[in-house]
């Protein structure tokens, strides 16, 4: 159970306060029981104390002193009802003291004589050696005979004591087993009421920008959570506006740049192929018509670019075998390497089955060997690998050119950046060749990653899913051409 | 031969018509959908060049009706718009080729010929410039009587100049027809082809046949017929 999550937390704070109002409120019960009880049981021995006052000790004399334990055995029963009474002289001489009850729960004898100088009247609980306590209440009386008698009335603490044990057992097993109950009940409505937040945060998840027409799940509720949810929904439809108008801009710039562009290049053309002019006016001309052909591949580049982030990557999808692709692209491309004196080999020997579009997988393939050779000195080498791991087809080029600093390798995919300001003026560059690959890849739910070393050489990997079984549907071999 | 071109874009169509006109082709223009359709079915042209969006009549609704009226005259879209969709469409409706903008020149002459000529080019199956001749059949070259060894790749570049020979061809045309579009933004790769074409065709003589126009492309032809 993960201790931060709302779930938990709502319920510790909730079983918490649960526990100490229950507690709070079981030791109030217990306390004013208590009191309660033992209150109208002093009450009630008080009562009988000023009884044996009244009608016995008032009237007695020095020599009815013995006839008192008999009328209190016939008229009260002590022993019969549990019940203690004793009589005491000012002068602290026991006069009747009742016998042993019949429970035989405490001995009458062993209950100690009270404290000296008692008030009035007052009840005290007495604990008495080898028996139960007894609950006492005292009375001084005056008597006939001028003396000032203390009458005590008691009677055995053990049936209030049982009772109250009984109520701590059962508070003592009821609460913990309330709190679990409710512990329990609350983490599960807790748990009900927050699994709308696990849904809309799944599927929040899996929002990226090829899916901002995705929603998330409003929860029919009309509670915070729907307008959680509402809140969001609308944030991602702002998000989608604002994407799907920046790529629209790139989409119309581009589109509206291509008309004035053909005029340009239509006109520089005929005049560059205009034998009436100078030579040198015809060469200025090509110069111009150089630059206007940088900026159509750069024109093209973004429409194709704006075109795959609108999901069209996948016009076609055919299954084909990625290491006679890489095997042929890299033939058809050693004569570029071979030019710089740098070694290409291919590495492709056995078949990878992926899916996908032939043309757009193939620009890949071209794009990294063209960095690669681009970006390696002469007499360098570059390797390029197929092979399949796991699920997944992989594809590497790995060169011993230049590399790529770390700082700068998170950057390489964006459009329109260049790693190194000083070697890029390679008229074909728009620093979006990198940004094509990795956009193809994503539209065939591939990654590419790369890895480099400043000096030592860099190493890009593509990395796709295999198409579903293994063997191609007819063996093909590495095209032989050039 | 007579062409009727229905563009709007006006620097456009004077620049394509002037072109045309240069290659000794009758040109007619139309800036919008309606006078395009009024000219095509009253006039008897030999090719139509289309742009697709159009004022008035819509380019695709006036391909359709050309179509229907002739179904035999060749149709060349020349549009912006580039996406796959719009081309299957196109070629769906009746058009027989198609060209996006910007486009160089030389690549829409390429293709106004090849739609006359309603045929592969120059199919002979040897071809002579200067002292150079290709043998189709037996994929073969020599020069001035001597066997030049060419690689697959070069010889299809060479093969690809000598159909158009005397016409400049850029870049990407040659990089369209020899490798494929994947090879495209790639175009130095022409550039060493053509390299290692020349010294094998033509450092080891004194007239050069292959010719750069800068800015604009390469070139295949004899000094004589220049």
């Amino acid at each position: 159970m993960k201790t931060r999550s709302i779930r938990f937390r709502l319920t510790a704070w909730y079983a918490g306060l649960l526990t100490t109002v229950v507690l709070a409120l079981a030791a109030v019960l217990f306390l004013h029981l208590q009191s309660y009880l033992e209150g109208a049981l002093a009450e009630t021995q008080t009562r009988r104390a000023h009884q044996i006052a009244d009608t016995l000790v008032a009237k007695v004399r020095a020599a009815d002193e013995a006839n008192i334990g008999g009328e209190i055995a016939s008229l009260y029963a002590p022993e019969k009802g549990d019940r203690f009474i004793r009589i005491t002289r000012p002068d602290g001489g026991v006069i009747y003291r009742s016998g042993p009850p019949n429970s035989q729960a405490f001995d009458p004898a062993a209950v100690p004589p009270a404290a000296p100088e008692p008030p009035w009247e007052f009840s005290r609980k007495q604990a008495v050696a080898g028996g139960a306590a007894l609950l006492i209440s005292s009375v001084r009386a005056p008597s006939a005979s001028g003396g000032t008698y203390l009458i005590e009335v008691g009677t055995s603490a053990a049936p209030v004591d049982a009772m109250f044990r009984h109520l701590l057992v059962v508070l003592g097993l009821g609460l913990p087993l309330v709190v679990a109950l409710a512990a329990a009940g609350g983490y599960a409505l807790v748990r009900r009421a927050l699994r709308p937040v696990d849904e809309i945060a799944g599927k929040a998840e899996q929002i990226t920008q090829h899916n901002l027409g995705d929603r998330l799940p409003v929860p029919g509720t009309g509670d915070e959570l729907e307008r959680l949810s509402t809140a969001l929904n609308h944030m991602i439809i702002r998000l989608d506006d604002a994407f799907q108008n920046s790529k629209r801009f790139v989409a119309d710039a581009s589109h509206e740049l291509r008309t004035p562009l053909t005029v340009l290049s239509g006109e520089l053309e005929s005049l560059a192929q205009d034998w009436e002019l100078s030579a040198e006016t015809r060469e200025r001309l090509g110069s111009l018509l150089e630059e206007v052909g940088r900026l159509v591949k750069i024109v093209e580049r973004l429409f194709a670019l704006s075109r795959l982030d609108a999901g069209e990557a996948q016009s076609e999808s055919v299954r084909f075998d990625l290491a006679e692709l890489a095997a042929s692209t890299a033939d058809q491309m050693a004569l570029l390497a071979e030019d710089r004196r740098i070694v290409v080999t291919c590495n492709a020997a056995t078949p990878v089955a992926v899916e996908g579009d032939h043309a757009r997988l193939k620009q890949v393939v071209v794009n990294l060997l063209d960095n690669a050779i681009k970006y390696t000195p002469e007499g360098g080498a570059v390797q390029i690998r197929v092979k399949s791991a796991g699920s997944r087809a992989v594809l590497e080029v790995i060169d011993t050119g230049i590399g790529i600093a770390g700082d700068q390798l998170v950057h390489i995919f964006d459009r329109f950046y260049r790693a190194d300001k000083t070697r890029s003026r390679n008229p074909d560059g728009a620093g979006l060749g990198l940004a094509i690959v990795k956009s193809i890849c994503h539209a065939h739910q591939g990654q590419i990653e790369v890895e480099s070393a400043v000096g030592k050489g860099s190493c890009f990997r593509v990395l796709l899913p295999l198409a579903d079984e293994h063997s191609l549907p007819s063996a093909t071999k590495p095209d032989s051409a050039s | 031969m007579r062409i009727l071109i229905v563009e709007d874009e006006r620097k456009v169509s004077e620049m394509v018509s002037r072109g045309l006109k240069a290659e000794r082709y009758a040109v007619d223009v139309a800036d919008n959908g309606d006078t395009g359709w009024a000219m095509a079915h009253t006039y008897d042209y030999d090719l139509v060049i289309l742009d697709l969006g159009l004022p008035g009549m819509e380019g695709g609704e006036l391909l359709r009706r050309i179509r229907v009226r002739n179904a035999q005259i060749p149709i060349l879209i020349l549009t912006a718009r580039d996406a796959t969709s719009c081309k299957v469409e196109s070629f769906e409706a009746g058009a027989d080729d198609y060209i996006t903008k910007p486009f160089a020149f030389a690549e829409l002459v390429v293709r106004v010929k090849a739609l006359l000529r309603r045929g592969p080019a120059n199919q002979a199956s040897k071809v002579r410039i200067g002292d150079l001749e290709l043998d189709r059949l037996a994929q073969q070259v020599s020069r001035a009587g001597q066997r030049i060894s060419l690689t697959p790749k070069e010889y299809a570049l060479l093969d690809y100049l000598a159909t158009h020979k005397g016409r400049v061809l850029s870049r990407t045309m040659i990089v369209e027809h020899v490798w494929d579009q994947s090879f495209e933004g790639l175009t130095n790769i022409v550039d060493v082809y053509v390299r290692h074409l020349r010294k094998k065709v033509d450092d080891p003589f004194p007239a050069k046949l292959i010719h750069t126009v800068r800015g604009v492309g390469y070139s295949l032809e004899a000094a004589s017929e220049a």
